[in-house]
């Protein structure tokens, strides 16, 4: 366990190390602070550190960034100044930048009501996608986006999984079909009065058609059917596909989310 | 209403979003607080709306500021 005193002000407070992943500050027995890293499934290590004044997250930080092997990562709300400066003094820079999408639903806004898939595809609605068939085309999918930009580029996928298991639940997907084969698929999260568009994806070979246009008309129009009036997704600002996709349905850039890093 | 080494723990219900990533809860017993969200929530890309129940520490030194720990499922 290790422990480092150091003098805020007048306050004395104690860094420990309560486990191999997570830091405590102290103050009179209290703790004020507390930071944890995390190993992401890409394998990458994000941080958070909480702390009640700005001196206690500096002394976490400094206890914390030797004893953990680089690259380093945290996520940071771009709207948060106070705690964005104090990870940037920590040594971190932007990597990059998520916006967070408002995805309206009514065909109306999205201009979607008329969408087709392009000839020789059809979509298979939510929670009706063949369970072999999406697998099939996950493991596709993944291939080549860690081929091309790789995983580290796309928006965060933080729930653990089983080795080797990347779709967990089939009935969160509507997919694209074209010649008895999965072309591209969505995959929609059902979080309470905001759904989330966790991932859309059309392999290569199949893009530039309208599949992902034809794919985000089946999941929002679903969506508005059952009088929900928007959905979320967030998308990294360098894809510039995603975003046009996004801005062409009238989607609102609501938020912003900045990964940090330091190497 | 609990308690941990890191001060009080309390269920809430957020009201407001507010700018500069912070949100104003209502606590169990009609106190209103402005909290922030705490960095494992942020890792973890959960959102925070209003009418989400959720769970705050206050901070040791100023009860009208808290940290959103949790957000319970609805």
């Amino acid at each position: 366990m290790d422990s480092v005193h150091c003098t805020p002000g007048e306050r004395a407070v104690v860094i420990t190390r309560v486990a191999e992943r997570h830091w405590h500050a102290l103050e009179d027995d209290l703790v004020v602070g507390r930071g944890e890293a995390s190993r992401r499934p890409d394998g990458r290590i994000f941080l958070s550190i909480d702390a009640w004044h700005g001196a206690v997250f500096e002394h976490l930080a400094e206890a914390m960034l030797p004893a953990l092997p680089r690259p380093l990562y945290t996520v940071v709300d771009e709207a948060d100044a106070d705690l964005t400066s104090q990870w940037r003094r920590a040594g971190f820079t932007v990597r990059r930048r998520e916006w967070e999408y408002l995805v309206p639903t009514a065909p109306r806004t999205t201009g979607l009501a008329s969408i087709l898939p392009p000839p020789g595809v059809t979509i298979v609605p939510l929670g009706e996608a063949d369970d072999g068939l999406l697998r099939e085309l996950d493991r596709v999918i993944r291939d080549e986006i860690e081929a091309t930009v790789g995983w580290q580029e796309m928006p965060a996928e933080v729930l653990p999984r089983p080795a080797g298991v990347t779709v967990l639940d089939p009935s969160k997907y509507a997919a694209a079909v074209e010649a008895g084969h999965y072309a591209g698929y969505v995959r929609l999260a059902h979080v309470a009065r905001l759904p989330r568009i966790g991932l859309i994806a059309v392999r290569d070979g199949a893009r530039r058609r309208g599949i992902a246009r034809a794919l985000l008309a089946e999941v929002l129009g679903s969506l508005h059917h059952k009088g929900i009036a928007r959905a979320s997704a967030d998308v990294n600002e360098a894809n510039v596909g995603a975003l046009a996709l996004f801005d062409g349905v009238g989607a609102r850039r609501a938020n912003s989310n900045l990964e940090l890093v330091v190497r | 209403m609990a308690t941990s080494a890191g001060g009080i723990e309390v269920e809430g219900t957020v009201t407001e979003c507010l700018r500069n990533a912070t949100f104003r809860v209502e606590l169990e017993n009609g106190h209103k607080v402005l909290a922030h969200i705490s960095g494992k929530i942020r890792k973890n890309y959960i959102k925070i709306l209003p009418f989400d129940r959720v769970l705050v520490e206050l901070s040791p030194y100023d009860l009208n500021r808290g940290r959103i720990l949790f957000r319970y499922r609805t």
